[in-house]
């Protein structure tokens, strides 16, 4: 920091805040809109509402059907992202770490999985989870959703396990410790950077997905808040003060989540056992 | 870790699947558009439980998308709902097609079907079958506003045919009013126009025929004509500013506003421009109807009907109750109590007593008197062929095909069917 | 890593496989790679498979596949003029990933890469558009763009000129799309970048410090390189996915007006789904997938050198 002067900082400072007001007008604008009547929301929808109504929000708070949505989702998101960092980590240690006949071909065909949208598929997709019995289940949205989310998640995990140095690898083997062990106790807690954004990317996306779990429950006690957001449209028509209040609600496990998963992105390497 | 989760699911499976009672029927309809529809259901399910204590009815509400995009692949798991909204035509057919639905040809007998317009019955029957109970009727007709008009000295009964229709925009126009209010957004609020033009151009019959791929399908001069007429009235450039970028809801709340003269739309409307207005109450008595004007040389009868038909279709395997639900729910009594509340058009025979609201009860004598009743062509035709012309309709209100090639691209969405 | 293998001398299959069982790799490989390759099978590629099998079948998606129509999905496919319109529109997404996404985040990513208290908020910032819901997305900027209501119409308001309709012009509607979409996905690869920047070593910045490297210097001649990975691995992710976005256009244009704003995979959502063609939709799956293919062997071509394995 000797070098950077006060300009630079000011500069800093002004890039950073003028994008991020940009980005935040729309965020905020969504959080407020909860707080106004319909025809505020249309005569002056980024404004400060003139009156803070504030039973929208705590008419969904309030509401059972709200708590059990936010469960469903919650159990739903968060074992598709054990599944996914576990099962995707394992494999992309292996391609990063072990040098084996068919690696190459493996992995080109797991990356097949970039190559198509969920919406490509869906009819498809839709037959094969009927025809495992997972309809009406939330393993029937978890594991297609942890089979998605492979291909990037293993070329992530594997790209940042191949950067971990080599010599690390040689000291540990030495000392009597093998492939497995190693992955356990150096390459998980050295890579908690990418394991905590790569989970962060399956949460969101697992949390805001909408045409999965359309297909496959049609029981309302399972229902995601995706789909149990359509309770909550209003009597008739859609009355976007609750849609946007019921956003801005749902938006803040994935902040949380966020959050939670910010304090692992520090720098393993500094902190882990190069130096020590 | 999996057979956890599979523990875990199980559970909660286990949770929710505590029912008491002997016989559940599932329903599964879309958002209702109209006020206090939800509770006329609720309270008809309320009396229907009371009478029948060992069934319990389940509704379930889904927004018309996901509604939509759901149905192909619920109805082919064996979690399909015992019935569900349908508004008839070539999806209806398609689906009796795939063997999904329920004859129920032999729980209807005369006397059942007596009790509904004949209408309703056609709209759900599919090659000689039955596979549902009818529940309303929906009826297109040309809105104003009477305070706008007045002030452009537009006397909106006086406007019998399309050409005093155009000779009305240009002098609301003149006036410096936006003389016609458009959701083009949505496509459907444009196609409209298109449906109605063809409905008086070639008839019922003529599109009928044109579906069958007679006289050159949709390509022959009547739906030409029907594009033409309603290019005439693009060129006045008569809609808001931003048209395309209008939904359905937003113009609706704008003609509540009094941000234009005229409006094509459904009976369900009148309880929309108002919801949707800035101020929750809409126009008021301001607002009237005058039936969509005649055509000169058209094949169709002027006092044909263009709009929808809506109802309840059965599907395989239903619960013994369903029929027998639904018909209670379509009942004339709960039909006058639904007229009454302005829900919706009764199709009930002789249940239009009650209805209150004159307009509603104008568009009802409309189709009451109408000798046709032209479903909503994007429902007639099918999914691919009703998108096709909604697109068509909504490339000639932006100018970017003319008449000859709207014809053209939904007859080659015809024949792709 | 190549020539490593090269210098070996040369073992049977079985002698290999015996060593790699004495070292424990194949036990390894046996443990860890399932899951993930079948939970991959059963829901990625059989459907897949699936998907291109009803290609070339004429199907709504009710009752038993049993029109065969041969390449008639195909041949449709490449008549049809709203369908080069999405292939372009997509082409276009992939520009703007490339030229303004990318930059945007990188840029960002080197700002607040450090874990301070006000780097985390700013991150948090940043990251908020890709968690918020796409209705929600569609909802909020749809009211942004609105000509009556919005900033654009109180904007126009203040110049005292004519509102603009943005969405419901051709030329500016799919500006506006890409707006959004920048808005809402440059976080994605800003997280991409910080958790590279996390690792380089920090040993690395305190040499460059002591040799007396300016911030610029020690951006391009130490940070950059280091997180170059991370950089074509992003980059790669920017390209697939502008191939794929779908979920903002819905909401936001509906892929009008005049169908001049869908992507393929609207297009897909919209001619194959909505109108209930699940042959036809299938096939421009089909396309979609080879076209990603395509990209994705020619970046590896034209992008990574050898060592980067995608």
């Amino acid at each position: 920091m000797t070098r950077s002067g006060f300009f630079p900082a000011l500069l800093r400072a002004a890039v950073l805040s003028i994008v991020a007001g940009i980005v935040i007008l729309p965020l905020l604008s969504t959080f407020l809109g909860g707080f106004k009547t319909m025809g505020e929301l249309r005569s002056s929808p980024f404004g400060i509402p003139a009156i803070w109504d504030l039973s929208t929000y705590s008419d969904i708070l309030f509401s059972p059907l709200f708590w059990t949505y936010m469960r469903n989702s919650l159990v739903v998101s968060l074992s598709a992202v054990v599944l996914t960092l576990l099962s995707a980590s394992m494999a992309a240690y292996v391609f990063a770490q072990i040098r084996f006949f068919g690696s190459r071909y493996i992995q080109s065909y797991l990356l097949l999985g970039l190559m198509f949208p969920f919406a490509t598929a869906i009819v498809p997709l839709f037959i094969q989870i009927r025809d495992l019995n997972l309809l009406d289940n939330p393993l029937g949205i978890i594991l297609p959703q942890t089979a998605f989310s492979m291909a990037f998640a293993v070329v992530l995990l594997r790209s940042f396990f191949q950067q971990l140095p080599k010599e690390l690898f040689e000291a540990a083997y030495v000392d009597g410790c093998g492939y497995i062990g190693f992955f356990f106790r150096f390459t998980l807690p050295l890579s908690t950077p990418i394991l905590a954004t790569v989970g962060t990317f399956v949460f969101v996306q697992s949390w805001n997905n909408y045409l999965l779990p359309l297909v496959v429950l049609n029981d309302r006690s399972l229902y995601t808040w995706p789909l149990g957001i359509m309770q909550f449209r209003g009597e008739f028509l859609i009355e976007w003060n609750k849609i946007l209040a019921f956003v801005s609600l749902t938006i803040l496990p994935a902040l949380i989540f966020f959050t939670f998963t910010q304090k692992y992105i520090v720098a393993g390497l500094t902190r882990g056992s190069v130096k020590g | 870790m999996r057979s956890l989760l599979l523990g875990a699911a199980t559970a909660l499976g286990m949770i929710f699947a505590g029912s008491a009672w002997a016989e559940t029927v599932r329903i599964l309809t879309i958002e209702t558009n109209t006020p206090g529809a939800r509770d006329y259901y609720t309270n008809a399910i309320k009396a229907f439980e009371a009478a029948n204590p060992d069934v319990k009815i389940q509704f379930d509400y889904m927004d018309d998308t996901s509604f939509k995009s759901k149905l192909p692949t619920l109805l082919q798991s064996s979690s399909r709902p015992d019935a569900f909204f349908t508004w008839t035509g070539g999806v209806f057919h398609e689906q009796a097609e795939a063997g999904v639905l329920k004859d129920i040809s032999a729980q209807m007998d005369e006397n059942a079907r007596a009790q509904y317009a004949p209408a309703g019955i056609t709209a759900h029957t599919y090659k000689g079958k039955l596979y549902g109970v009818p529940l309303y009727a929906a009826g297109v007709a040309l809105f104003y506003n009477k305070a706008l008009l007045a002030k452009a000295n537009v006397d909106p009964k006086s406007i019998k045919t399309w050409d005093d229709f155009l000779g009305a925009v240009k002098k609301v126009k003149a006036a410096g009013i936006t003389p016609v209010v458009l959701g083009g957004k949505d496509k459907w609020p444009i196609a409209f126009y298109y449906g109605y033009l063809a409905t008086r151009f070639a008839g019922t019959a003529g599109i009928a025929a044109a579906d069958r791929g007679e006289n050159g399908g949709f390509g022959n001069p009547d739906f030409v004509k029907a594009g033409g007429a309603f290019k005439q009235l693009v060129d006045l450039e008569p809609f808001q500013p931003g048209f395309m970028d209008t939904t359905q809801n937003k113009a609706a709340g704008l003609f509540g506003d009094a941000k234009g003269a005229f409006y094509l739309m459904g009976n369900f409307f009148i309880g929309v421009q108002a919801k949707n207005s800035t101020s929750g109450k809409g126009l008021g008595d301001d607002l009237d109807f005058i039936p969509f004007p005649a055509v000169a040389g058209g094949k169709g009868d002027a006092n044909d009907t263009f709009g929808g038909v809506n109802g309840w279709l059965i599907t395989k395997d239903a619960a013994p109750s369903t029929v027998k639900f639904l018909r209670f729910l379509t009942s004339k009594e709960n039909q006058l109590e639904g007229g009454k509340l302005g829900i919706w058009l009764p199709i009930a025979k002789d249940a239009q007593a009650n209805i209150q609201d004159p307009r509603l009860r104008g568009i009802g004598e409309l189709l009451a008197k109408a000798p046709h009743h032209q479903l909503y062509l994007d429902q007639a035709l099918g999914a691919s062929v009703g998108a096709a012309l909604n697109d068509a309709a909504a490339e000639i209100a932006t100018g970017d095909i003319t008449p000859e090639e709207a014809a053209q691209k939904v007859e080659e969405a015809r024949e792709m069917r | 890593m190549d020539t490593l293998t090269r210098k070996r001398p040369r073992h049977s299959p079985m002698a290999r496989l015996s060593r790699m069982q004495q070292d424990g790799k194949l036990t390894t490989i046996l443990f860890f790679l399932p899951p993930a390759l079948v939970l991959f099978t059963i829901f990625v590629i059989w459907p897949i498979i699936n998907a291109a099998h009803l290609s070339f079948f004429k199907w709504s998606g009710y009752g038993e596949v049993t029109n065969f129509v041969g390449m008639q999905n195909y041949q449709r496919l490449v008549g049809h003029s709203v369908f080069h319109q999405s292939m372009w529109n997509s082409l276009k997404l992939v520009l703007a990933s490339i030229l303004i996404q990318i930059p945007l985040a990188l840029a960002m990513a080197l700002l607040i890469y450090r874990k301070t208290t006000v780097n985390t908020a700013f991150r948090l910032i940043f990251f908020a558009p890709y968690i918020l819901a796409e209705i929600a997305t569609g909802l909020i900027w749809s009211f942004i763009f609105d000509g009556d209501y919005g900033v654009s119409g109180q904007i126009a308001t203040a110049l005292g000129i004519e509102p603009i309709y943005i969405l419901a012009d051709r030329q500016y509607a799919f500006m506006a799309i890409i707006t959004v979409i920048v808005w809402k996905y440059f976080g994605y690869h800003m997280m991409i970048f910080i958790a590279a920047l996390q690792a380089v070593p920090s040993d690395l910045i305190e040499a460059a410090d002591i040799d007396g490297a300016g911030p610029w210097q020690k951006v391009f001649y130490v940070k950059l390189p280091l997180i170059a990975h991370a950089i074509k691995l992003s980059a790669f992710f920017a390209i697939i996915g502008a191939l794929q976005v779908f979920d903002i256009i819905i909401p936001l244009t509906n892929g009008g007006p005049s169908n001049s704003t869908h992507s393929i995979v609207s297009y897909l959502y919209t001619y194959g789904l909505a109108q209930l063609n699940v042959g036809y939709g299938s096939a421009v799956g089909v396309v979609l997938f080879i076209l990603c293919l395509v990209s994705a062997f020619g970046y590896r071509r034209l992008a990574l050198t050898k060592g980067d394995v995608l």
